[in-house]
């Protein structure tokens, strides 16, 4: 059964927005590892992937994460406490410091200050948590981003185009995208990412689809994922990221 | 300082309270001051003054807090996945938002108390005169907030604040749901009324209820709990409830006053607030009340009264308006008043009877005689001792009451009657 391994389980989840179908009704299975889930701009990446942080709700079908169905408050409270979403473009306020960004989070996370020291600890961002966000580079600004939205320890961490910030042709950015991520892929055991071309992640995932007219399939050329093979489709389309559920090794130490 | 102060710390920061609550505050001043019109520093006037007040910075704040709403979207990938209620951050941001704008409320009413107790002060301070234009200010902000938090356009702080202002500002005061639902206008307070304590409590109450139905829907709709139904469905009952009240209020009462007087030459009361008023009244009302005496409209006391009752004499008692800012000239516009209200039943057919009794209403006042039309008859009656034309009106007072004077009435002097 897709529920016992898959951390995110969907039957027949349809994403509707605007007068069409960004994911036709299709079953779906993630089950371990980092994804990459590719797809041109306005494709309908972000959606799906706020869906999957439970920040917007399906047009239609049933999604469970975690074992716990987003259709209840119960579920949904369960759900939330263990993943973590960041956005493509995440907002901050200009005058918090990238530690005070952190333990912003770690308060609404229920997490105690002390979560707030390691996950900067973790992200090798000690010596830049006094210094105010809007004078960090980017690389290091997106560290804060990755601390805040993990400083919870979360099972599932959603990424919107991660890197895309670092994409611009600025010197080094190469180079710190490249340092990136290792950390990134050790946020937890389950890393689903987001961008525009499939080659671009193929590099770093263990598996990466590309999500074209409302449907999933898998990237031309992607690589075999090492964890196992995808589950049987069950219904129109059922997809398994990656193998074994098992904890990750967390954030991995990297240079800024 | 504990987690939630840390989290509390930063949503302040970035909500710009520290720009909002002086914005909010010298809005209310500027709006309640012109209200505080000079005269007496009658309590009541001030609370209408710090709902006036209240009328401008509501809708001020509606704006600035749904532009928080909208600001605060934009972290729900904090906010939204948290092990905590997905409302908690909007009750802390509504929570901090709420407490700027009632500082700001509470340091326009100190402001206006302060100008209140710098002037000659009547009635008393009521608290629950505080309660309705904090209440609708409250109420205003989680409005504003929330449509900012679910209608997150850039645009909509605009918006907010274009159906506010006219809601607060356009409906006139008087009574009725429409008129006195928060914020509702008010007229001034005359010294002799008070404003009416269950309307105030009922426009509490119906800010009180609609907040807390607001911010218990929208708990609700986030947490996906229906054990906030109930809740709901009290406050709600409780805002139709106090909206029912509301149907057909008068907002102010009268407010009986003990009044202040002085026995001689002749008797007059005023407001106690009022008592500078004495001597100029009494100055003006002692020659009329002399040249009134022995015709019907004879009087021996003189009260101010309040506006709702006539000036006017009636049995022996000469009812007369004051303006609280005695400015000069107040005791001649009682004694006006007073002859005012013995002729206004019987307008004049003519200009020319006009002009005879312009005549005599200018002895009566003790002022230089009007120009008329017959000279002769003006320098006749000029001509007369004073006791001749008080013995002239004795025997032509309904004439001079009902405007029939003539120049025949002025040819004989009841001494030539007699």
């Amino acid at each position: 059964m897709i529920a016992d391994r898959s951390a995110i389980v969907a039957t027949g989840l349809g994403v509707r927005r605007g007068g069409r179908w960004l994911l036709r009704p299709s079953d779906l299975g993630v089950t371990g590892g980092v994804a990459g889930l590719a797809g041109q701009p306005g494709t309908g990446k972000t959606t799906l992937l706020a869906t999957f942080a439970t920040l917007r709700r399906p047009t239609t079908g049933a999604l469970e994460i975690l074992g716990h169905d987003t259709g209840n408050s119960a579920g949904l409270r369960a759900i939330r406490a263990r993943i973590g979403y960041l956005p493509a473009r995440f907002a901050w306020a200009p005058q918090m410091t990238a530690g005070e960004f952190v333990a912003y989070a770690a308060y609404y996370k229920g997490m105690r200050s002390g979560a707030a020291r390691a996950a900067l600890h973790r992200a090798d961002l000690t010596d830049a948590a006094g210094t105010q966000l809007a004078h960090l580079p980017p690389e290091v600004r997106l560290r804060a981003g990755l601390a805040a939205t993990c400083v919870h320890e979360p099972d599932i961490v959603l990424l919107d185009e991660p890197l895309s910030r670092l994409a611009a042709g600025r010197p080094g950015d190469d180079t710190a995208a490249a340092d990136l991520v290792p950390l990134i892929r050790s946020l937890a055991p389950v890393v689903l990412v987001t961008g525009t071309a499939p080659a671009a992640l193929d590099v770093w995932c263990d598996r990466v689809f590309t999500l074209t007219r409302g449907r999933l399939s898998d990237a031309p050329g992607a690589a075999t994922p090492p964890f196992g093979s995808p589950l049987p489709p069950r219904r129109s389309l059922r997809r398994s990221l990656a193998g074994p559920f098992a904890r990750a090794a967390r954030f991995a130490g990297t240079g800024v | 300082m504990s987690e939630l102060g840390r989290a509390l710390r930063q949503d302040a920061r970035r909500a710009a309270l520290i720009i909002a609550v002086p914005l909010l505050a010298v809005t209310g001043c500027l709006a309640g001051w012109p209200s505080l019109v000079p005269g007496v520093g009658y309590w009541d006037n001030s609370v209408v003054a710090l709902l006036d007040a209240t009328r401008v910075m509501a809708p001020l704040a509606a704006g600035l807090a749904a532009w928080a709403g909208v600001r605060e979207r934009r972290l729900d990938f904090l906010h939204d996945l948290t092990a905590r209620s997905p409302a908690t951050a909007a009750l802390l941001d509504l929570l901090l938002l709420a407490v700027a704008a009632l500082t700001a409320y509470a340091l326009v009413a100190l402001a206006l108390a302060a100008e209140t107790l710098s002037r000659q002060d009547a009635g008393a301070p009521a608290p629950l005169g505080l309660l309705p234009g904090a209440a609708a200010l409250v109420l205003h902000v989680v409005a504003g907030y929330l449509t900012g938090r679910v209608v997150p356009r850039a645009p909509t702080p605009l918006a907010v604040a274009a159906v506010a202002l006219p809601w607060a500002l356009l409906r006139p005061a008087g009574t009725g749901l429409w008129s006195l639902l928060p914020p509702a206008a008010y007229d001034r307070v005359d010294l002799f009324s008070t404003l009416r304590p269950a309307v105030l409590a009922a426009q509490t109450l119906w800010s009180l209820g609609l907040t807390a139905a607001l911010v218990l829907g929208y708990t609700a709709w986030l947490d996906r709990r229906r054990a906030l139904v109930a809740p709901l469905a009290l406050a709600l009952a409780a805002s139709a409830a106090a909206a029912v009240g509301l149907a057909g209020a008068r907002p102010v009462q009268p407010a009986p006053a003990a009044l202040i007087c002085r026995d001689w030459p002749l008797t007059v009361c005023v407001h106690p607030a009022l008592r500078a008023a004495l001597p100029a009244v009494t100055a003006s009302a002692t020659p009329l009340a002399a040249r009134l005496t022995g015709t019907p409209a004879a009087f021996t006391r003189v009260e101010q009264g309040p506006v709702r009752r006539p000036a006017g004499v009636r049995a022996g008692v000469a009812v007369v308006h004051l303006d609280d800012d005695l400015s000069p000239g107040h005791g001649e516009r009682a004694a006006r008043q007073i002859i005012a209200g013995l002729v206004s039943h019987y307008p004049c057919p003519s200009a020319r009877t006009a002009q005879y009794r312009a005549l005599v209403d200018s002895w009566l006042l003790g002022t230089a005689a009007p120009a008329l039309d017959d000279p002769a008859t003006a320098r006749r009656f000029g001509a007369w001792p004073e006791e001749t034309r008080r013995a002239w009106l004795r025997g032509h007072y309904t004439s001079y009451e009902r405007c029939a004077l003539g120049a025949r009435t002025f040819r004989h002097t009841p001494h030539d009657a007699a």
